[in-house]
């Protein structure tokens, strides 16, 4: 698969899973892109083994748990300087608050939810995290009953 | 558990905007010259010291054998931190990102443990060479001086020495380990979540 083509179907994806880890749009979006340039260097490397979603999952996945190291280098500023920025988007509440929900759990709990929102297969899930399908499975039940209980504590 | 709310649709909606692939292509290229410059910047600082040091040797034609240790050491001293500087610039490349989470996170420990290994180890060494090569460098224009001034240079160089090491050293090892060691913890934390 060519790299253009892999950019246009994968990067809504990729930053939506960005986004799910951070919950902060930039930070999103530079995770993304890093995800990209990785993909970009480590393709002639692509073997087929697994399929290449599963492959760029990964490597976004890993992406985004390395930005733990980014954090405890450069702890966020106190001010909330993007806030102009997010209400140029104007997300409607009920989905920022399910990525506020996500982007407070705990940082493997994220990267599951999030490819299971984006209905990645749990044989696929297994595969980028490394974990049973069973456990997977158990996991992405008890992380849909805690977003369901944030919910419904939040009266959305 | 989401029969009533549905999550998938939700996070679907959220807003994206596909920055350009030319915006990529251009980050791809900086992000190389980049790596070049970092490269660069510590490679020429140690080419610059070297050549200082040489000139010192052949432009006042040392007599001594230990002035000569002297500034082999110091030369020595310094390709040794810069290349190990440049092996943790690297250390990164070990890492294959394409390997599940938790194969990753492993790898992710792993390194930082060698890092902080080869840190200290290499700080130590530093110094040690360092300080040998400067005290051996200094005898040849000692010995030509009055023993007061003799014993009042030595003294006071041995008191910044002992400075660095006992002071200096332990706390930059310390620095380091703090940063180290909080990364290695949370990855750890990490990798427990897989667990339970």
């Amino acid at each position: 698969m060519e790299f253009e083509n892999i950019y246009k179907t994968y990067w809504e994806r990729i930053f939506r899973l960005c986004m799910g880890f951070v919950n902060d749009r930039d930070l999103a979006q530079d995770l993304a892109q890093e995800t990209f340039i990785i993909v970009w260097q480590k393709l002639h490397t692509f073997r087929n083994e697994s399929g290449i979603g599963t492959w760029i999952f990964r490597i976004a996945s890993n992406n985004c748990l390395r930005q733990i190291e980014k954090e405890k280098r450069f702890p966020k500023a106190e001010l909330p300087s993007h806030i102009t920025e997010e209400q140029h988007y104007s997300v409607e509440p009920q989905i920022q608050f399910l990525y506020q929900c996500i982007a407070g759990l705990p940082e493997m709990d994220r990267i599951i939810i999030s490819l299971e929102l984006e209905e990645v297969k749990q044989t696929e899930i297994a595969k980028i995290v490394g974990l049973s399908e069973a456990n997977v499975r158990v996991k992405i039940h008890r992380i849909k009953e805690k977003l369901t209980q944030k919910f419904k504590e939040n009266g959305q | 558990m989401d029969n009533n709310i549905d999550f998938k649709d939700l996070w679907k909606k959220q807003a994206i905007s596909q920055p350009d692939i030319e915006d990529l292509l251009e980050r791809v290229k900086q992000f190389k010259k980049a790596g070049v410059r970092s490269i660069w910047k510590t490679n020429i600082l140690l080419a610059a010291t070297s050549a200082f040091m040489i000139f010192v040797w052949y432009y006042y034609q040392p007599q001594f054998i230990s002035t000569k240790i002297g500034i082999i050491l110091g030369i020595l001293a310094m390709v040794i931190y810069v290349g190990f500087y440049n092996r943790l610039l690297g250390i990164y490349k070990d890492s294959d990102a394409t390997r599940d989470n938790h194969e990753y996170l492993q790898q992710l420990i792993l390194i930082r443990k060698k890092q902080q290994f080869i840190q200290s180890a290499i700080l130590s060494w530093y110094f040690v060479l360092l300080m040998t090569g400067i005290c051996l460098y200094m005898y040849e224009y000692a010995s030509r001086m009055t023993v007061l001034y003799a014993l009042l240079t030595y003294g006071i160089t041995l008191l910044w020495i002992g400075f660095n090491w006992f002071y200096l050293r332990p706390k930059q090892i310390q620095k380091q380990k703090e940063k180290i060691d909080s990364l290695i913890s949370k990855f750890e934390e990490v990798n427990e979540q897989l667990k339970s």
